[in-house]
């Protein structure tokens, strides 16, 4: 480990701390696309591609918002954060396209 | 340095990155995820292999309760909320808020689990056991260890509830504060699959 | 400040047990690793004696089975991956400049979940039957159906804890080469080594969770009758060969990566020259590591996936080639027109080239899909792996061992003795796996425990044999080696070799205990290579002297793993233990093994580690108490 650093340079600076209002609205629109994703299962007489289409395009986009807003992806200092999922995302997009290649085939 | 030397009594600002120790184990921490999300993603490509094999137990579309599943969504997806409240305090360096946010987050996680044994217990009566079939074993596998996930969650923060209230805020209890979030925060994101994959595409016929 | 709390030091056994230091849990992992090694060359010359002859009754085909499953399974896990984890400890943090791993706490529950867990996996033989059904334990052979006794459960609870400590090591080092290298050292200035392991930390992080969901699977089919793998309850074999080979591909590559990026340091540090390539290096690295995870089903082309997935696979593989075909390329460049010496390190080194090659070019002819369907469980598909794991890593870690080994334990290994071991080695390697190309081309099928006379398997069975007991031979040749070299005293000097271009020749040998007095500004790649052409004796340091903040050892990672360990045997065995009063007796003592296991991570949590600092005047110029 190092020797004696003293804290980072930010404790000298005086940040301002964002209110939590992103964060209520990410769960607002957490929300929003759940309660899409329910409709759409129990609305009817949609299409059944299309409802898997509006299923998998909400959680998608609600996992993104989650992790940009809530896990502070979006912000600086996340390179190695947005590596690590996306590199287990990759890995896990191939075998869950191989997986379903497979039962369908 | 670190643990016994406040810089005149102030914490830093973000407490929880202010050390390398704290940096580590969110970096460390931020690729464990990506390790769980292989976890989780293996245990979901298994279930879709499998979920077409009911055998002569209820398909998914007879078993699974739509209130009942939206009902966890909501317990657990508010539980995610107050943990980023609980992380909001923590940059207010506010200790009394933190450990509120925290309490509510954790009572949220033992509703959501309540519901979830209450939900399999009554599965089992209906005939969806852990050994009916290659669909229920690999429900019960993916859903189940998402639960033992909550249920570890759980502990892990009232443990760090406990810590904050007798050491204070400090930048060795920080660092596992934040961390403990972003964990909260990565179960809530394999929830917003599981229900969209399992529960919801059950019910699609 | 510094000295508000005591220092809480061990000496002996309790020093070892308690270890935090990277350098010691290496030497751990040498040891470890090393036993295993050795364990899994004897279960290799029994098999190879059974097959000297046809129709051999050495051993019977019940003990066959369990000697190559153990055989594999502990030369992969218990050895090969313990081995390159002793070299990461050793010298990962030298290379960066950095003074310990980011985790140095999890860096010992990672040697000790391995050691148990490869304790429990080797129980097995005395305990009624080691595994059997492979080291890729295929199902149904591995299901309760036609593997009824415990062997199987040895390897799925052995595995799973043994890989646990994988994983923790790999995001160890991870964050450890993200978060802590020296000032001025970004990543185009790493050595190729570190850029290897880095790389290979991230194959483990993303390949080894596959094969624990796999393991769990087996294990719940197997000890709570779930159906992933059981037809008759809607589960799918083949669905276990997907499971295990979307973690086995990568870990292949996980083996083998590490051994490319000795042979860069190797090769360069011996022809006097510069890493010829560097950057088209570390991307073919990456290359290589991204694609192992697109190629797992070239495993299973005859499991009956179809043309278009056969061919796409096929395609993926012979794609793999090309990164490697680079590296192979780039190592020769380095050495042409570099002033060469031929130190036992480098002979390994050397040796891998044209026999890695060999390997990989048998790789490609089993990636075409058509052609494996005659080639599959042939001795042509184990002549390949051997060349490429044997003749690959084995060979690499033998030339790390002897690079390193001054750093590690400050003395040099006898030179002699070194090229004896590589010229035994090497000639025995190839005795032992060349012929068997030509005993799978004429037909002999793998794992199988005797062969009739009249096939013309004979002379080449017993070529085979002779050359393997010449590895053997080798093998005692190098133990020799190190055991003699322990009685030798520690003056290895900082850069023993001379020629030494990284940061770990610049500190002495072995290193002391905080590793760099003052952390070293890096001004280049080779980053003491180009201080030496620019006229300096050593690093221009970075920080001024001062205390240096040291983690504290623990005893709790021991614990952990014997937590693990105790609730491996109650899973195993509930069905077999009967009950006291209304609990069965196997699932109680598996919940009190994961209590002890989680307690210890609950005290971990509540007990804040302040460390110790060594003081300026404790910090000494000669190598400390390593």
């Amino acid at each position: 480990m190092a020797s004696n650093h003293t804290t980072t340079e930010e404790s000298n600076k005086r940040h301002r701390v964002e209110g939590p209002k992103k964060h209520v609205i990410a769960f607002i629109f957490s929300l929003v696309l759940t309660l899409i994703a329910f409709a759409a299962v129990i609305g009817g007489e949609i299409n059944k591609d299309f409802i898997y289409i509006i299923l998998i395009g909400t959680a998608v986009l609600q996992v993104f918002v989650q992790m940009a807003f809530w896990m502070h992806m979006k912000d600086r200092g996340h390179q190695y954060a947005i590596i690590g999922i996306l590199g287990g995302v990759v890995v896990v997009i191939t075998m869950v396209v191989m997986a379903e290649y497979w039962v369908w085939w | 340095m670190s643990a016994h030397s406040h810089v005149d009594g102030h914490l830093p600002h973000e407490p929880e990155k202010a050390t390398l120790e704290g940096r580590n184990k969110i970096l460390g921490f931020w690729l464990f995820l990506g390790g769980e999300t292989v976890l989780f993603g293996t245990l979901f490509s298994v279930y879709l292999a499998l979920r077409d094999q009911v055998l002569d137990g209820k398909p998914a579309h007879e078993l699974f309760s739509l209130p009942l599943t939206a009902l966890a969504t909501l317990l657990l997806l508010t539980s995610s909320l107050t943990s980023v409240f609980a992380v909001h305090a923590l940059h207010k360096l506010d200790n009394k808020a933190l450990i509120k946010w925290l309490v509510v987050t954790v009572l949220l996680g033992i509703a959501f689990l309540i519901l979830e044994i209450y939900e399999f217990y009554h599965y089992v009566h209906e005939g969806h056991g852990f050994t009916t079939s290659a669909f229920s074993s690999s429900f019960y596998t993916l859903v189940g260890f998402h639960g033992a996930h909550v249920a570890f969650g759980i502990v892990w923060i009232s443990m760090i509830i406990r810590q904050l209230s007798k050491k204070g805020l400090t930048v060795v209890t920080a660092p596992k504060v934040y961390v403990a979030g972003m964990y909260w925060h990565f179960i809530d994101v394999v929830w917003v699959f599981i229900f969209t994959v399992v529960y919801l595409m059950g019910k699609v016929v | 400040m510094s000295h508000t709390h005591t220092v809480k030091r061990y000496s002996g056994l309790m020093d070892w047990l308690t270890t935090v230091d990277h350098k010691k849990i290496g030497i751990l992992y040498l040891l470890a690793g090393g036993f295993f090694f050795l364990v899994g060359g004897l279960e290799a010359l029994l098999i190879r004696v059974q097959l000297w002859k046809p129709l051999n009754d050495f051993v019977g085909a019940d003990t066959y089975n369990e000697l190559i499953t153990m055989h594999g399974t502990t030369m992969i896990f218990l050895a090969a991956m313990p081995l390159l984890f002793a070299l990461m400890n050793a010298v990962i943090p030298l290379q960066i400049g950095a003074r310990d791993v980011a985790f140095p706490f999890l860096n010992s529950l990672g040697f000790w979940t391995f050691f148990f867990g490869g304790v429990l996996l080797n129980i097995s033989w005395f305990t009624g039957g080691a595994p059997d059904a492979g080291w890729t334990s295929y199902v149904p052979l591995a299901g309760t159906t036609y593997s009824a006794n415990h062997g199987v459960d040895y390897y799925v609870l052995g595995l799973q804890i043994a890989g646990i400590g994988t994983l923790i090591g790999g995001i160890n080092f991870l964050a450890t080469i993200i978060n802590m290298r020296a000032p001025g050292m970004t990543f185009m200035r790493m050595p190729m080594f570190t850029w290897a392991i880095f790389i290979t930390s991230a194959l483990i992080l993303f390949a080894f969770p596959a094969l624990t969901v796999g393991l769990v699977a087996l294990m719940f089919d197997r000890i709570f009758s779930a159906n992933f793998f059981n037809p008759s309850g809607g589960g799918n074999m083949v669905l276990w060969e997907h499971i295990f080979w979307i973690f086995g591909h990568p870990e292949v590559y996980i083996l083998i990566l590490p051994a490319f990026g000795i042979i860069s340091e190797v090769i360069s540090t011996f022809s006097r020259k510069r890493l010829f390539g560097y950057s088209s290096m570390v991307f073919a690295t990456m290359l290589i590591g991204f694609l192992g995870f697109m190629v797992w089903a070239h495993h299973m082309f005859t499991t009956g996936l179809g043309p278009i997935a056969n061919a796409l696979f096929s395609i993926a593989t012979m794609l793999i080639a090309v990164p490697t075909g680079i590296k192979i390329f780039n190592w020769i460049f380095t050495m042409w027109g570099g002033s060469i010496k031929f130190t036992s390190a480098n002979l390994f080194a050397v040796g891998f080239i044209p026999t890695f090659v060999m390997g990989g070019v048998t790789g490609v002819m089993l990636a075409a899909a058509p052609a494996d369907f005659q080639y599959h469980d042939s001795y042509f598909v184990v002549a390949h792996f051997h060349y490429v794991i044997v003749g690959g890593l084995v060979f690499g870690i033998f030339a790390g061992l002897h690079y390193w080994w001054p750093k590690m334990f400050g003395r040099i290994l006898n030179e002699t003795l070194g090229k004896w071991t590589f010229w035994t080695f090497f000639i025995g390697f190839h005795m032992t796996f060349f012929v068997q190309h030509f005993l799978g081309l004429m037909g002999m099928p793998r794992r199988i425990w005797t062969y009739l006379d009249g096939l013309g398997f004979n002379e080449m069975n017993l070529i085979s044999t002779i050359g393997a007991v010449l590895m053997g031979v080798g093998t005692i040749l190098f133990l020799l080696n190190a055991i003699s070299a322990s009685f030798k005293p520690k003056n290895a000097g900082n850069d023993p070799w001379e020629d030494g271009r990284t940061l770990e020749w610049t500190i002495p040998s072995p290193a002391p205990e905080y590793n760099f007095k003052q952390t070293p500004l890096v001004r280049g790649y080779d980053a003491f290579w180009k201080e030496k052409m620019d006229g300096h004796k050593g690093m221009t340091p970075a920080e001024p002297i001062g205390p240096i903040h040291m983690p504290s050892p623990s005893i709790l990672p021991f614990f952990m793993s014997i937590g693990l360990f105790i609730a491996g045997f109650g899973f195993m065995y509930a069905r077999n233990w009967g009950h006291i009063g209304p609990l069965n007796t196997g699932y109680t003592v598996a919940v009190i093994g994961l209590l002890i296991t989680l307690g210890c991570m609950a005290l971990r949590s509540i007990k804040d580690d302040h460390g110790f600092h060594i003081e300026v005047h404790e910090l000494d110029d000669k190598g400390g108490k390593a």
